[in-house]
């Protein structure tokens, strides 16, 4: 809201530095965002509150400072040459729904001389940023930035049959709006009619129909009082903003109506006017002045500060209150109508506490009382899949939650993405139902910024549609491309590796402690076939890893593989994971048996895990794969593999003899289900 | 008895040739225990054996022994010694070529700052609560005192789903969902993603994090809230920023408040600083006394509990905090940006 300094001068006595009065309006919560000094004026922008409508008006300011400053708030008084002809008698005002319409004043100026405004008037609007139209339409704007009561001005030559009626518009109506704008009128829409047809949309915009123009000479001055809610509707329905539908839907003041309707009629008199006898008022139900009951305890209780008893009363009336003490420690507080946002005690505590200044509110720290922390192992959880994750070296990003509905193609799987109805662009129209299309995003951003190998994870929420239910799922997705690491002496830079992204996978799930998992071959819509692993832990499929399709690739123009992981992570949380043990360090050695073997390549190394599992090896710790390879020395089609089996008795050093007979069992299983034969030179006993 | 003499030989030969691979005390260990431990060492084994034949065989093959185990006993001894006195090293190594890289992942720099701010509100004994990002109208609005059709909701432009079901505009809707589910004391604070209607810009995103306080108790004061922020403030920033507390309007506190800090950047001197406008203030912090109204609609007594709730916006205060010039570069993800955060 632009407020000029000089215009606010008419209404107080205010006699400051810029900078001081900047400091004051932002103290009292009339935050200056900007200021201009302009032709002897200082122009300033306050930033003012969806509930305090009576600032959006130079009266309203000047209210408020005249409360901080202590000075009074000068009255202006509107005398009217009235002549003896009634209003009432030349136009009948009939509110037909007065649950939109609460109260329609109207004065009538006739023979008046419209022109461009004078001097003093065209400063005014050109310092509310407006263009000046003419005398007549430049007083109703005058009024408008003086008291924030919008009122409108017709030709009542124009008016039909005398009539002006407020109803709902009549279903197929339409209206030519003043902006020439053609509106297409619903029934729930209110209306200024005459006696044939629409002629302005109350409370938004007049009508083309009814304006007042060079050619006219007597005006019928509107000055009323619609539902909020209902120009709230219109406005949006329409898509047109008003300065005064922006008034009207915050709350006009329903006491002031006549008042601003003599206000402009006693100025339209300069324009050689004459004002005809007797305001019409329609005022079907007289709103009651409200009261409310202010404690001195609990000023205090709230703000944590005696306040001056006087102090309350100066401010409170100051503001346009009135006060009345009752009983010790309690007023009653009338309420004028301007203030609609004071509803209850709280609401004149903030008026207080507003004028006392926040700054002089003394600093404590709360009562911290015990109280039961609400524990959140969710987040505990993932800080600490977080912070494994960095240690693996993956790189933590966010994307936006929302999905392209062309991207979405290439990941649908099934679940009905969640669409928003008013979206920013088409592009972002959906909630996105994967990680993976962000992490891909990021992807291809940083290989083109030359990028060589990209690790990056993201933990957030996928949505979709389950029938009629809207679901979220909070997601853990990996990605990885191009090599790992940076080129170095000491190391060579594999590209990325499976299974680095499955070796990740395992260590996040026994550092999670969630035991038992495992791995199965599944394909999945996202994934090239016959190249994907779904996780299952506890035996419920939590997610999946593996190489991305061809066709997703190519959507976002990637030549080399990407290797990707997506799992639910709250699927995996709702599981309970293993309780943390300290276990006892075994003193007796172990005994380590190295075994070496020749077999087909084709036989998965899984089926050579379950073969040794199902032996139930008494001692045996663990084993592991320690070398693979095929090529030179080994024939064609075959593999070599090298596995290390730990052996340890709990309480007593084993013998070689045992393990000997242990060992055996071994190689005679894999011999006898896959042929797997010793291999030539292979260690055996170390 | 001839072949115990071979097989004596032979270990000789084992030894020998053993010990000329140790390279290191573990390995000198292992081969000592190979042959000398006292239970199945090999000439503890060959010692048993001699115990084993006639009488008159036992001092030839007992000399040729003793002398064996003699011969272990002085090379493992010779060798340990030779490894307990430090060696020179290599000399080919050049100790001047660089280290290993080591690769440890950068956290996600909002997310980063986000944790930062828990720490401090964790040391106050607050917890940390989480609700859903799709909300329905009431808690996101209705509960927290907006009327409906109130221009209020300009203010937080709304992405819809359906009639009723939209994006979280704030995180306060979880301030109710904690407060139906306990009683005061309640101390919270409440992280996490909220949704605008904004297209993106410099300082604007249709996505960003926020961080949501509430306290309610007996006796909670306007005071409480100043002491509470002043605290957190410094410590996020630094002791001697300045701090301001302007009246302000939100629909679910009243009194309402609006904290600014100082401009770091310039001062408040410059008429031109990019960061404050030249205003010397730079809004941090909505904040206010929790409505009577809001805490009538989830069941606690205005005239016996009264609370504050604050938040603030994560992106946005990151940006002032490390001076960042564009709110977009947090979700342009360019891992030049973000590794940089693995340093903090």
């Amino acid at each position: 809201m632009k407020i000029s300094l000089n215009w606010l001068r008419e209404y107080v006595a205010v006699d400051l530095s810029i900078q001081r009065l900047v400091q004051l309006l932002d103290n009292i919560g009339l935050l200056i965002e900007e200021w201009e000094e302009k032709e002897g004026d200082v122009i300033l922008d306050i930033e003012t509150y969806a509930n305090r409508p009576d600032t959006l008006g130079h009266k309203g300011v000047a209210r408020e400072l005249a409360a901080a400053l202590g000075l009074p708030l000068k009255e202006q008084s509107w005398p009217l040459a009235e002549i003896s002809e009634m209003a009432s008698d030349l136009v009948d005002v009939q509110i037909w729904d007065d649950d939109l319409c609460l109260r329609y004043c109207g004065a009538i100026v006739k023979n008046v001389k419209v022109e461009p405004s004078p001097e003093w008037l065209r400063k005014k609007i050109e310092a509310m940023g407006l263009n000046p139209v003419n005398n007549i339409v430049d007083v109703t704007n005058y009024v408008l930035f003086s008291t924030s009561q919008p009122i409108h001005a017709f030709d009542l030559a124009k008016i039909s049959g005398k009539k002006i009626i407020i109803r709902r518009a009549n279903k197929g109506e339409s209206l030519l709006s003043l902006d020439k704008e053609n509106i297409d009128l619903s029934t729930e829409m209110l209306v200024i009619a005459d006696e044939k047809k629409p002629i302005a949309l109350a409370g938004v915009i007049g009508g083309e129909n009814s304006a007042v123009l060079g050619s006219t000479q007597d005006v019928f001055i509107e000055s009323a009082y619609f539902d909020p809610v209902s120009i709230r509707k219109t406005s949006k329905n329409t898509g047109i903003q008003s300065d005064a539908s922006f008034r009207f839907e915050r709350g006009a003041d329903i006491s002031f109506a006549p008042e601003a309707a003599r206000m402009a009629a006693s100025l339209m008199t300069h324009f050689g006017g004459k004002v005809c006898k007797g305001i019409v008022d329609v005022y079907p139900k007289p709103r009651k002045t409200k009261s409310i009951m202010l404690r001195n305890h609990r000023v205090t209780a709230l703000l944590g500060i005696d306040v001056d008893d006087r102090f309350i009363e100066h401010t409170l009336t100051h503001l346009g209150f009135q006060v009345e003490a009752q009983q010790y420690g309690i007023r009653k507080v009338k309420i004028p109508h301007f203030r609609i946002d004071i509803e209850r005690e709280a609401d004149l505590i903030e008026e207080i506490a507003r004028f006392y200044g926040y700054e002089k509110i003394p600093i404590q720290i709360p009562p911290l009382r015990t109280l039961d922390p609400i524990l959140d192992p969710i987040k505990e959880k993932t800080d600490k899949l977080r912070r494994l994750l960095f240690h693996h070296g993956f790189d933590e990003v966010v994307n936006f939650s929302f999905m392209d509905p062309e991207t979405e193609k290439w990941f649908s799987s099934g679940s009905k993405p969640i669409e928003i109805r008013n979206p920013i662009s088409q592009k972002t129209s959906l909630l996105r139902t994967t990680l993976i299309g962000g992490l891909l995003e990021n992807v291809v951003w940083n290989r083109n910024r030359g990028a060589e190998g990209i690790h990056i994870f993201e933990v957030g929420k996928i949505f979709y549609w389950d029938a009629d239910t809207h679901n979220e799922r909070n997601m853990l997705a990996l990605a990885m491309w191009g090599h790992v690491g940076q080129k170095h002496w000491r190391k060579k830079t594999p590209d990325a590796d499976f299974f680095h992204l499955k070796g990740t996978f395992e260590a996040l799930l026994v550092q999670l402690r969630y035991d038992p998992f495992s791995f199965q071959k599944e394909n999945h819509a996202h994934f090239q076939e016959g190249y994907s692993l779904a996780l299952y832990v506890k035996g419920e499929k939590i997610g999946y890893l593996g190489f991305l399709n061809q066709e997703i690739l190519d959507a976002y123009l990637l030549k080399e593989n990407v290797l990707a992981a997506e799992i639910n992570l709250g699927q995996l949380f709702e599981k309970q994971s293993q309780p943390f043990q300290f276990k006892s360090v075994v003193k007796y050695p172990s005994v380590n048996r190295d075994i070496s073997f020749i077999g087909d390549k084709s036989i998965a190394f899984e089926k050579i895990k379950e073969i040794i599992e199902k032996l139930r090896l008494p001692h045996l710790e663990k084993f592991t794969l320690y070398d693979r390879f095929s090529g030179a020395v080994v024939p064609k089609d075959k593999v070599s593999i090298s596995l290390r089996f730990v052996f340890r008795h709990p309480q007593r050093t084993l013998h070689a003899d045992e393990v000997d007979v242990l060992q055996e069992k071994i190689i005679a299983a894999l011999r006898a289900r896959h042929n797997f034969q010793l291999r030539e030179g292979g260690k055996i006993d170390k | 008895m001839e072949d115990l003499k071979i097989q004596i030989e032979e270990k000789i030969k084992v030894f020998d040739e053993a010990l000329a691979k140790v390279k290191d005390q573990k390995s000198l260990q292992e081969l000592r225990n190979e042959f000398l431990s006292r239970q199945r060492g090999i000439i503890t084994g060959l010692f048993n054996v001699l115990r084993s034949l006639k009488p008159e065989e036992r001092p030839e093959i007992g000399i040729l022994l003793n002398d064996f185990k003699k011969h272990v006993q002085d090379k493992i001894q010779t060798l340990h010694e030779k490894f307990s006195t430090p060696q020179e090293v290599a000399e080919s190594i050049d100790l001047t070529l660089p280290g290993e890289k080591i690769y440890w992942g950068a956290p996600h720099p909002v997310l980063l700052f986000q944790e930062e701010i828990e720490r401090i509100f964790l040391r106050m004994g607050f917890s940390i609560a989480d609700g859903p990002e799709i909300e329905t109208d009431y808690y996101n609005f209705g509960a927290l005192n907006f009327p409906p059709h109130h221009p209020a909701r300009d203010d937080w432009d709304t992405l819809y789903i359906t009639e009723d079901l939209l994006l979280r505009t704030h995180t306060s809707p979880v301030q109710i969902r904690v407060m139906e589910k306990r009683k005061p004391p309640i101390r919270i604070i409440i992280p996490g993603k909220v949704y605008r209607k904004e297209a993106p810009d410099p300082t604007h995103l249709p996505m960003f994090f926020q961080v949501e306080g509430l306290v309610v108790d007996l006796g909670i004061t306007f005071a409480h809230l100043k002491g509470t922020l002043e605290y957190f403030l410094k410590i996020l920033f630094h002791e001697k920023i300045k701090i301001r507390f302007r009246p302000s309007f939100f629909p679910f506190t009243e009194p309402s408040a609006e904290v600014d800090i100082g401009c770091t950047v310039c001062g408040g001197k410059s008429k031109e600083c990019r960061v404050c406008g030249g205003g010397g203030w730079i809004e941090i912090l909505g904040a206010g006394m929790v409505d009577p109204q809001v805490l009538k609609n989830v069941n606690i007594d205005p005239e016996k509990y009264s609370g504050f709730a604050f938040g603030l916006g994560v992106d946005r205060t990151a940006m002032f905090a490390y001076q960042i010039p564009d709110m977009r570069h947090f979700y342009e993800n360019d891992l030049r940006f973000i590794r940089q955060f693995s340093l903090k």
